[in-house]
């Protein structure tokens, strides 16, 4: 019964989303098409705002219906001018097709990067969540999130220079080991070596595993007692008591070291990717520039250096964006490995403590201060590499 | 003359013994850790936490996976998953094709800004969003609901998704098309008649990313969904591992359970991820 239920539940979200496209559609075929007949105002003034004020009365998003109406209406008296006198129904076809998924990207993802900025101007908090849920007010603190994102730990300790920091350091070990592992593993795959289908296949598999279930089990591996390294380093030491002399033997990773543990199981995590990238460079290589440089002579290093970098630069320099992107921003490992309740903050990197301060914490309003100056920390990031990867094109 | 060129085979030889050894040496290292589960998984009671590392333990059993079917809502768990994620998928699809086809095939205002607009919100940190679209979904009344998931998953795909399919429709040649239109066909039934169906490898890619991204998703889970009832599977193995106390029988069995069928869909649609991913870096 349960589970009819959910499939009823679900059902009905998909049929009012085809019901809101069939009106964002009607709505923009009405403004593309009509736009110059003598009706096209007073119907458009007339019809649209009223439907959208008893839309928000129906879905509850406001109790009043007067202000949202006068809202739309003076939104709607912008799109019938702009629609009247500067589109004039061109393009329609492809607006048309455009338009639910801008509608949905505009609701899901730009509103909501622009209530996050709302946000870091005022104080939503545990104490004032239940007046805003109730009235939509909030009170206005200008800057003084922003003081507190610089000047106050996000969490118990830490600090955001703290962990800028050590956001900028696990980035770059990260990104480097990837690179080097997946460069590695890529020139050893791309030799004329039997079972290379099945090699590639089977070193994929850190990547395809979800990662819930490979971060969950690598955790299980650095155990104190029953995970496998420990499992190892307590054997070696057992075998060879010189190592054992010399400090082998099993390691607190969890709690002594927690950021190194996190680090280790991402870059377990991120070959993969970044070798199939590289594999896929280094096939497109034509071979006659290796040829030709057989003929003149040119070591294994020398061929390394000044064919195979240069070539598969255009390949590389976008999987090392994304790749920095996605390990600044990797909530995932740090969180799933350390998160817990009363879990460390010495792992912590600027988005895992920003995860916490937010719903740990309930510090929203921070949190949302917090959010935009990382987002700004990022944005310089991708700039500078964007420049640098035109500066490469220029170079060719 | 015979003397060098058995000299030099056996240096070739050597050569591609360590390659091969090399290679193994990484495999092991990757693959190791999955094989580790799947002998926890297979454990009797006694020995659920152990440091023997044999792969088939003593007294191998299934009984982890009984007591996981039979004690915990994971069969609950890996439904609501399906559920949220096919919704999402969808329409993350749905919306990113015909998205896509303008892109492609038309020249309109505000096109270049569009696809700057598209790549910018791929900067966009994921964890930035999660605050507002949680208050959000907090206001709307969905807190603990699939609503709430579906709306907070259904467009993080989305720029991904309309990029690779823009991708694979430019490779498709206009002049099928035009033969469509001299027939009568309108541009609309063009699209649906012609490039949709010429498009199912691209469109498969794109679904799989969107089911794979919101099928793993577990940080707005955690935030959105707080009874065991309506757990996505992430959460529900996230709370048989707990810090002190892990059930790493049922843990180990769940993994099983979600990760095989993974892998198989990954190995067998393998070719197409790869030439998708090596398409599109191309294209970047």
């Amino acid at each position: 019964m349960d589970i009819l239920y959910s499939i009823y539940e679900v059902l009905w979200f998909a049929l009012i989303v085809l019901t809101g496209i069939a009106l964002i559609e009607g709505y923009f075929y009405y403004h593309f098409k009509f736009y110059d007949r003598r009706w096209f105002f007073p119907v458009a003034l007339i019809g649209f705002p009223l439907a959208a004020a008893a839309l928000c009365r129906c879905l509850g998003l406001a109790a009043d219906p007067v202000k949202p109406f006068l809202w739309f209406l003076a939104s709607e008296a912008l799109i019938t001018l702009f629609f009247r006198h500067i589109v004039k129904g061109r393009n329609s076809l492809a607006y048309l097709l455009l338009a639910p998924a801008f509608i949905g990207l505009a609701l899901l993802l730009v509103y909501p990067f622009i209530f996050e900025i709302y946000l870091s101007f005022h104080d939503l908090k545990l104490t004032t969540i239940m007046q805003w849920k109730n009235t939509g007010l909030l009170p206005f603190v200008g800057l003084r999130q922003y003081v507190n994102v610089f000047t106050t730990s996000p969490l118990s300790e830490v600090t955001f220079w703290a962990l800028l920091g050590r956001t900028l350091w696990w980035t770059f070990i990260n990104v480097f080991f990837h690179v080097t592992g997946g460069f590695a593993l890529a020139l050893l795959l791309n030799n004329h070596i039997r079972f290379k289908g099945f090699y590639r296949t089977l070193l994929v598999i850190p990547w395809a595993m979800p990662q819930v279930v490979a971060v969950l089990a690598m955790r299980g591996e650095f155990h104190s007692q029953y995970g496998f390294i420990n499992i190892m380093l307590v054997k070696l030491a057992a075998a060879y008591p010189l190592l054992a002399r010399l400090g082998v033997g099993p390691v607190q990773w969890l709690s002594n070291y927690p950021l190194t543990t996190c680090t280790l199981i991402n870059i377990w995590l991120g070959i993969p990717f970044m070798m199939v990238v590289i594999l896929g460079g280094l096939q497109s290589i034509s071979s006659s520039y290796y040829d030709a440089a057989d003929i003149d002579g040119a070591s294994y290093l020398q061929k390394l250096r000044f064919i195979t970098l240069p070539l598969i630069r255009p390949v590389l320099m976008p999987a090392v964006t994304l790749g920095t992107v996605w390990t600044f921003n990797n909530i995932n490992v740090i969180y799933l490995v350390t998160g817990q309740s009363g879990g460390t903050e010495r792992a912590d990197i600027l988005v895992s403590a920003l995860y916490k301060a937010a719903f740990t914490y309930n510090r929203y309003s921070y949190s949302a201060a917090f959010a935009i100056v990382i987002f700004a920390i990022l944005f310089f990031i991708s700039v500078f590499y964007l420049k640098s990867f035109d500066a490469a094109k220029e170079e060719r | 003359m015979n003397k060098e060129a058995s000299a030099h085979r056996r240096k070739k030889t050597i050569k591609f013994l360590l390659v091969h050894l090399a290679i193994i040496a990484f495999v092991v290292i990757c693959v190791y850790p999955l094989l580790r589960i799947f002998s926890v998984s297979i454990r009797p009671g006694d020995k659920l936490i152990s440091t023997d590392l044999s792969l088939i333990p003593v007294g191998a059993t299934f009984e982890a996976y009984v007591r996981l079917l039979k004690e915990t809502l994971f069969l609950r768990w890996l439904w609501n998953s399906l559920l949220i994620t096919v919704a999402t998928s969808f329409i993350g699809v749905s919306l990113a094709s015909t998205a896509a086809y303008a892109f492609s095939r038309f020249k309109f205002g505000g096109k270049k800004g569009g696809m700057i607009l598209l790549l910018s919100t791929q900067m966009i940190p994921a964890g930035m969003l999660i605050l507002p679209l949680f208050l959000m979904i907090m206001k709307l009344g969905l807190m603990n609901t699939y609503l709430g998931m579906i709306i907070a998953y259904s467009v993080s795909s989305l720029p991904f998704s309309i990029w690779i399919l823009k991708g694979y429709y430019d490779t498709i040649p206009r002049s099928l098309e035009e033969a469509a239109l001299v027939d009568g066909t309108s541009q609309l039934g063009a699209f649906y008649r012609i490039i949709l169906p010429l498009s199912t490898p691209a469109l498969s890619i794109a679904f799989l990313f969107n089911f794979t991204t919101a099928w793993n998703e577990y940080l707005v889970a955690r935030v959105v969904l707080f009874s065991a009832k309506q757990y996505t599977w992430t959460l529900g193995l996230f709370e048989l591992q707990g810090q002190y106390i892990t059930q790493w029988g049922m843990f180990a069995a769940g993994s099983m359970l979600v990760t095989i069928p993974v892998l198989m869909v990954f190995l067998y649609s393998s070719k197409w991820l790869i030439s998708g991913l090596t398409l599109g870096s191309v294209k970047g």
